[in-house]
């Protein structure tokens, strides 16, 4: 198999109405999947989340990385989702995430480092359309000399890659430690002592309303690779809604990794 | 016991497990890291299960390589990172 290109494919866009966090969770799986199963053209999902949550990673620790009491005093409903990768703290408004359900073979050949950059070029052409200077730091997130903007993660499922990326567009950092365990250790090698500090969000660094943020950068996904509107099929919504009922909601698979 | 390790320029493995007559028991594997398939972690929790707590790094780095079918992929880990935090894990809880 030899490497495609982006404009191989016919890109399809997703951007619906608020959804709960264990129906994202599943709707990752679903429409990767169904890419994989040759039923959907590759996609870019871009989510509106309906209530705040913790995302945690695939082979995270429920109680290492979340401080249950506290994420319930806020109202903070905790999900697992299917790729590796970190703990994200989501309100709404407060993040632009997206997934992207990309066949296999846009990275093929590529090392998992190129192929992190690969799916992000875009973004990082559209943060430099609207006035940072960003860039890919290795392993798996984008930064700028402000701080660390989003994170990203992907999971493989036969011949299709699943990309997805948090950014932070704001940040209640008082209450992200307050619900995230972030040890000393995972900071060693970072250079910072402060988690809060990490994280510069994108308001303070573009002064744009989020859904204007999210407007530049789909513009620069359609000039790059070009983006048709989608929606969610029924039977896909269905599907979706059935997972996230009998996995994502349930302990057994939140606590899969205790 | 709990014990954990950053790799550089790789991701956080946390190792939690517990000793009985001597040996590694209630191993489990997390962090931040990405392994594909994910099943591969279940793997690794079975033969790190039982080791002799007196392994050393070396030793137990190999018995996570032996027990990985040919097809896994590790991103921000590695069997000798996943051996640090285990010794480390084993350290600590010997200083307790």
């Amino acid at each position: 198999m030899t490497r495609s290109q982006w404009h191989e494919h016919d890109w399809q866009l997703i951007h619906t109405a608020p959804q709960a966090p264990a129906l994202h969770m599943a709707l990752d799986e679903v429409m990767t999947e169904e890419v994989a199963a040759g039923r959907r053209a590759p996609t870019l999902r871009v989510w509106e989340w309906a209530s705040p949550a913790v995302v945690i990673g695939r082979f995270q620790s429920l109680r290492n990385e979340v401080d249950s009491a506290a994420a319930k005093r806020h109202g903070i409903e905790v999900v697992r989702r299917i790729s590796g990768g970190g703990a994200m703290f989501i309100e709404p408004g407060n993040t632009i995430t997206y997934s992207i359900y990309a066949p296999l073979s846009l990275v093929e050949g590529l090392s998992f480092q190129e192929a992190y950059a690969l799916m992000d070029a875009w973004v990082i052409a559209a943060l430099g359309d609207l006035g940072i200077k960003a860039w890919y730091q290795p392993l798996n997130d984008i930064t700028s000399e402000a701080g660390k903007i989003a994170g990203a993660a992907q999971a493989r499922r036969g011949s299709t890659v699943l990309h997805h990326v948090t950014m932070a567009y704001d940040i209640d950092a008082a209450k992200m430690l307050d619900v995230l365990r972030i040890g000393r250790e995972k900071l060693s090698d970072k250079g910072t002592a402060s988690a809060a500090k990490r994280v510069d969000p994108l308001r303070s660094q573009t002064g744009l309303p989020r859904e204007a943020v999210i407007a530049r950068m789909m513009d620069t996904f359609h000039a790059r690779h070009g983006l048709h509107f989608d929606h969610i099929r029924p039977h896909e919504l269905e599907q979706a809604s059935t997972l996230a009922h009998n996995k994502f909601a349930s302990d057994a698979w939140t606590a899969e990794v205790p | 016991m709990h014990g954990e390790y950053k790799m550089p320029g790789g991701k956080l493995v946390v190792i939690d497990l517990e000793v009985h007559v001597g040996h590694l028991r209630q191993v489990q594997v997390s962090g931040d890291f990405f392994l594909e398939p994910d099943s591969a972690l279940h793997s690794i929790n079975a033969a790190l299960e039982g080791q002799p707590a007196t392994a050393d790094e070396a030793t137990l780095a190999n018995v996570i390589q032996q027990a990985l079918a040919a097809d896994v992929l590790m991103y921000g880990i590695s069997p000798e990172a996943i051996a640090v935090a285990v010794r480390r894990a084993l350290h600590q809880g010997a200083e307790a």
